[in-house]
């Protein structure tokens, strides 16, 4: 990072005449150190909407270094991945983009979308977020890698560029480089489309790599290979490298520098460690308290910033953040504060006129009014002497596999839930973790079917599916059992007030007209929300509030089980926290129990008792939440918490982590024996004989034995409520799958 | 890709056994050729009428079965679709019917294609400029307005045109001067004769090909993959016409080939009103005289069509998108 401060924007630089801005420029550009291979000055964007001209990007400077990381961190609307764009001339022609983008000295800004083409994919290329619509579907990606090639070198021949393409897909970790050239995108899965994408954009040695959340879309297994991927093709470049990301987990251990944007504006930027370990704007450590951790067993509330980024349609008068800072005083709502240095370092400024007063020691429960963590009346309560509220008896969920236009031929079973067992008991929180495909989703509307022709048992509440599926007894467990959706915005009838929302499950149990209105007014107050409010409509609200209408709808009826579908992963950190807390004081002031199925490790920690690990419709490894993500039995288990990254540089750069080869296979070609054999690490690296034995045996639940010294102390010990299905949980663990990112590498200034 | 196109062949030659024998009986039951007979002057007797019916094939006297069984019968041994009442025989007619009917619209079919797709690209490419106003207005015009009123206003263009010339430049009814030497002047009056009809059906048939394609390309213009093709260094421009144009043209080229049967089987407007006796005057005409075997005929020729448009979209679809492609 350069010593450069932007003198604010808006108002000031409107103020200022054209001449002054091309003056600054060029002094900026004179300090720009030379060897930067990107050098971005006062960068602005400005889209002209309906309601206005909305500025976007406000001023972002930054210089990139030959091989180091930058990441952009922020939420959505910060204005991060329009900063990426306009680097790149992406934007559309409607976007004024003013300022300086230096691509090793050659000014980008203002070049014609024929001359930037030299450019793009040359010297300077760009991950996207969605693998899935990034690539064209119907050319094969070796037309695609080949594209990208040949644009930029005319005269290679083609066998040249073929072999090129190969090795890119090699590099990339594809197997079978050679046949897959000729495969359509459609043919590989999320994780591989990323790959190719990388390959595309690594095909001709960029200088600068542009990813852009790049793992945003992908699950956790196949984030760790794609991180991966991109610091072999790093290594292999030695391109400089802008992350963008709204997690502070996935830079933490790629990153050398952080810019934290907000409100189209760095407000912080530095090194990694003091970004992470000295954060002296409030923003930083809010975004940083917000994110629960995966590594850390003691409960401490989330750190919710309430409010709303700013509108950026008008330009700000004070500090963007002020209004939802608990620190703004009214020195902060007069004028911007400019990114000054933080004394102490010289590479790490924050745009804070209270810098000076926070850093690494200042608990950000205190400065953000975290809540305490609530206490619920079951907590003293054993677990064996709760009632159970959710009984699951060896559900099973198959899907014919068939073929054939009018005559139907079974050609395979896809085992979608295969054998499920478990219960929830009063109070408590268990949840449900495992990739996409591990048969998580299938589990709830299984839950949610309730007939009595399932295969399997369901009681809720007593009621069981077998005895008697009837209309009423259906409705009764409606009444017991409510759902919260992933999108809030989907979920919720745009037609509907929030009255009508919350009103229409009360209609239906019978209650009367005032009663409702009471309730409604209860439930707002419950869920935090303004009981005025309850005329507007869902896009009136915010989506962090719509998920607190979502709750409210679902806790109407006083159920005493809520299943949660991923209820916070729509939401932006900050806004995620405020729900979670949400939720973890529902459930202790009303007793309630939740089911909650969720990708994020991190949030299941945080908020469940239990949890069940998933892996293709079985369920691999259950039992209390900190024994099994502190002394992970199962190799999936293992993987999937070494999957997630950890929002602390120190511990990202140094710990091992397994790295699963490939991705979820089909439920069709599931093996006789251990579902996870294929990708088993410790199956690698058992001997024959024993593997044998994973192949051809399925391997039971079976509980964790106490370890000798706990039973030598406490002879009647009951058994640990930790339970897991594999043969040979202490096995090594194939070297192949290990990586262990090398600390000198990565400090090297 | 041949198993499967002979698969598909073989389903639509049974759906059109259905159709085809289906339509054989709503019209042996409701279609009362002798009728007709009775209002000749002078008038027969129903002896008579019986008899000639008989005669050609048309029994009134038998059960909808017997007649279906020997119909069905003749085509399926003889390749002989039976007679109409006036006694023409339905064979010798369709192939004069469906000739016509192909000269008078392949040409239009093919530069309504062209026109309507490349002008639904260029109207794309400049979005809500004076350009793509102008066409898609022409376009929306083109749907409202009836197609008879269309076809008479071309027709009356080109009067003005030979009046103000003074001289008969284009024929705007008939295929061809009767008696007309074989050479250079027959290449003329058979030029005359095609240019009214055809610009005609191409004028009103090319703006819902240019809708279409303009919505699908737009839909395209701004996906990621366009985004990641301009990354790779392709201009916009380029980007578009390689990465968003194919794709945009999927569900063209499906829509393409199901218009095409309509067109063929349907163009009764364009047929009456420029006056070429085609498939689809006849088929009208067939009706209001009674003609079991030709509405037969001409339902078979409807159904062949539009299996033939299927197969084709079939086609085309695996042609330009590979995630459809049948291992």
């Amino acid at each position: 990072m350069s010593s450069e401060t932007t003198t604010g924007s808006g108002p000031t630089a409107s103020v200022n005449s054209t001449e002054d801005a091309v003056e600054r420029l060029h002094i900026a550009g004179l300090h720009a150190p030379t060897d930067a291979v990107l050098s971005v000055r006062d960068l602005n964007v400005r889209f002209t909407s309906e309601n206005g001209v909305v500025h976007a990007v406000r001023g972002v400077d930054f210089d990139l270094m030959p091989g180091r990381t930058l990441g952009i961190v922020g939420e959505s609307g910060s204005g991060k991945s329009v900063t990426s764009l306009a680097i790149m001339g992406l934007l559309p022609e409607t976007a004024e983009v003013t300022g300086s983008v230096r691509l090793r000295g050659q000014e980008l800004l203002g070049l014609s979308d024929k001359a930037m083409c030299g450019y793009r994919g040359n010297d300077i290329a760009m991950v996207f977020q969605d693998p899935l619509s990034s690539l064209t579907p119907v050319y094969t990606v070796g037309t695609q890698i080949i594209e990208a090639l040949t644009i930029h070198n005319p005269t290679m021949s083609k066998q040249a560029k073929e072999a090129r393409a190969v090795e890119l897909l090699a590099m990339v970790g594809i197997p079978s480089p050679k046949a897959r050239l000729k495969a359509f995108p459609h043919e590989f899965s999320g994780g591989m489309r990323q790959r190719v994408m990388i390959a595309i954009a690594i095909a001709n040695n960029p200088r600068v790599l542009i990813a852009d959340e790049p793992t945003t879309a992908l699950d956790v297994t196949i984030q760790a290979q794609v991180l991966e991927v991109l610091h072999t093709a790093q290594e292999e470049t030695g391109a400089a490298v802008v992350m963008i990301t709204h997690d502070l987990g996935v830079v933490a251990g790629m990153a050398d520098d952080i810019m934290v944007m907000y409100a189209g504006k760095p407000v912080e930027t530095g090194a990694v460690d003091d970004i992470y370990y000295n954060p002296r704007m409030p923003y930083t450590l809010g975004l940083l308290g917000a994110v629960p951790r995966v590594d850390v067993a003691e409960k401490t509330s989330l750190v919710p910033i309430d409010g709303l980024p700013p509108n950026l349609l008008h330009a700000p008068t004070g500090c963007s953040f002020a209004p939802r800072c608990p620190l703004a005083s009214d020195a902060c709502r007069d004028g911007e504060p400019p990114l000054a240095p933080v004394p102490g370092s010289a590479l790490h400024h924050a745009a804070c006129i209270k810098s000076e007063a926070l850093g690494g020691d200042v608990d950000v429960h205190d400065i953000f009014a975290a809540p305490p963590v609530p206490e619920s009346r079951f907590d003293a309560i054993p677990r064996t002497d709760r009632s159970t509220v959710l009984q699951l008896r060896d559900i099973r969920k198959h899907f014919p596999l068939t073929k054939g236009a009018l005559i139907k031929k079974r050609i395979g079973t896809v085992k979608a839930v295969d054998g499920l067992s478990f219960d929830i008991r009063e109070g408590e929180c268990f949840s449900i973790v495992g990739e996409s495909g591990s048969g998580k989703t299938t589990t709830l509307l299984e839950i949610m079917e309730f007939h009595k022709d399932q295969d399997g048992e369901v009681v809720i509440g007593g009621l069981s599916n077998k005895q008697a599926a009837d209309a009423r007894t259906k409705s009764a467990m409606r009444r017991e059992l409510q759902m919260v959706f992933q999108d809030p915005t989907g979920a919720l009838d745009p037609r509907f007030t929030v009255y009508e929302v919350l009103a229409e499950p009360l209609q239906n149990a019978g209650m009367d007209r005032p009663a409702i209105r009471t309730r409604i007014m209860e439930l707002m107050k419950l869920v935090g929300l303004q009981p005025d409010h309850v005329n507007r409509f869902p896009n009136q609200f915010s989506g962090g509030q719509r998920q607190r209408i979502g709750i409210a709808r679902a806790l109407a009826v006083n159920p005493k089980l809520v299943v949660l579908d991923e209820p916070v992963s729509a939401l932006d950190v900050s806004v995620q926290a405020g729900v979670i807390n949400l939720l973890d004081k529902l459930r202790a002031e009303l007793g309630l129990s939740y089911l909650l199925v969720a990708h994020d490790l991190s949030v299941v920690r945080h908020i469940s008792n239990r949890v069940a690990v998933m892996y293709l419709g079985k369920i691999v490894e259950i039992g209390e939440v900190d024994r099994v993500f502190d002394n992970p039995r199962h190799p999936y288990t293992r993987a999937l918490l070494s999957a997630i990254p950890v929002p602390d540089p120190q511990v990202e750069r140094t710990r091992e982590r397994i790295i699963l080869k490939g991705d979820l296979p089909s439920p069709l070609d599931a093996p006789k024996g251990c579902n996870f054999a294929t990708r088993c690490p410790v199956f690698a690296a058992l001997p024959a004989a024993k593997q044998e034995k994973c192949l051809t045996l399925e391997p039971p639940l079976e509980a964790v034995a106490p370890s000798q010294a706990a039973r030598s102390l406490q002879p009647e010990a009951p058994a640990l409520d930790q339970q897991f299905a594999c043969f040979f949980p202490d096995g090594e663990l194939d070297d192949d799958m290990l990586v262990t990112h090398d600390q000198a590498e990565h400090h090297a200034p | 890709m041949l198993k499967y196109l002979a698969k598909r062949g073989i389903t639509y030659v049974f759906m059109i056994f259905l159709t085809t024998s289906a339509g054989y009986f709503l019209a042996v039951s409701s279609l009362k050729p002798a009728l007709l007979e009775q209002e000749r002057i002078p008038r027969p007797t129903p002896e008579q009428v019986a008899n000639s019916m008989r005669l050609k094939g048309l029994d009134p006297d038998l059960s909808p079965w017997e007649r279906y069984v020997q119909w069905l019968t003749g085509v399926v041994t003889r390749w002989d679709w039976g007679r109409s009442p006036n006694g023409a025989y339905i064979n010798a007619e369709f192939g004069d019917r469906v000739w016509i009917s192909t000269r008078l619209f392949l040409a239009s079919i093919i530069l309504t294609l062209i026109i309507g797709v490349a002008l639904g690209v260029y109207s794309a490419a400049r979005q809500y400029k004076f350009q793509d106003r102008v066409i898609t207005s022409y376009s929306y015009l083109a749907y409202i307005v009836p197609a008879p009123i269309a076809y008479f206003l071309v027709q009356l263009g080109a009067i003005n045109i030979n009046e103000t010339v003074g001289q008969r430049i284009f024929f705007v009814t008939g295929i061809s001067t009767p008696g007309m030497e074989p050479g250079w002047a027959q290449v003329v009056d058979m030029a005359a004769h095609y240019a009214v009809p055809t610009v005609a059906i191409t004028l009103v048939g090319w703006g819902a090909y240019q809708i279409a394609q303009r919505q699908y390309l737009l839909d395209n213009v701004n996906a990621d993959f366009v985004r990641t093709a301009r990354a790779k260094g392709l201009s916009r421009n380029q980007a578009i016409a390689r990465h968003a144009l194919r794709v945009s043209f999927i569900p063209v080229a499906q829509s393409i080939a199901f218009t095409i049967p309509a067109i063929f089987a349907g163009g009764f407007f364009a047929e009456k009103i420029f006056a070429w006796p085609g498939v689809g005057s006849w088929s009208i005409d067939a009706i209001s005289l009674q003609d079991v075997n030709a509405a037969t005929a001409t339902l078979a020729y409807g159904s062949v069509i539009f299996a033939l448009g299927a197969i084709l979209a079939d086609f085309a679809t695996t042609l330009v998108d590979p995630r459809v492609r049948v291992q």
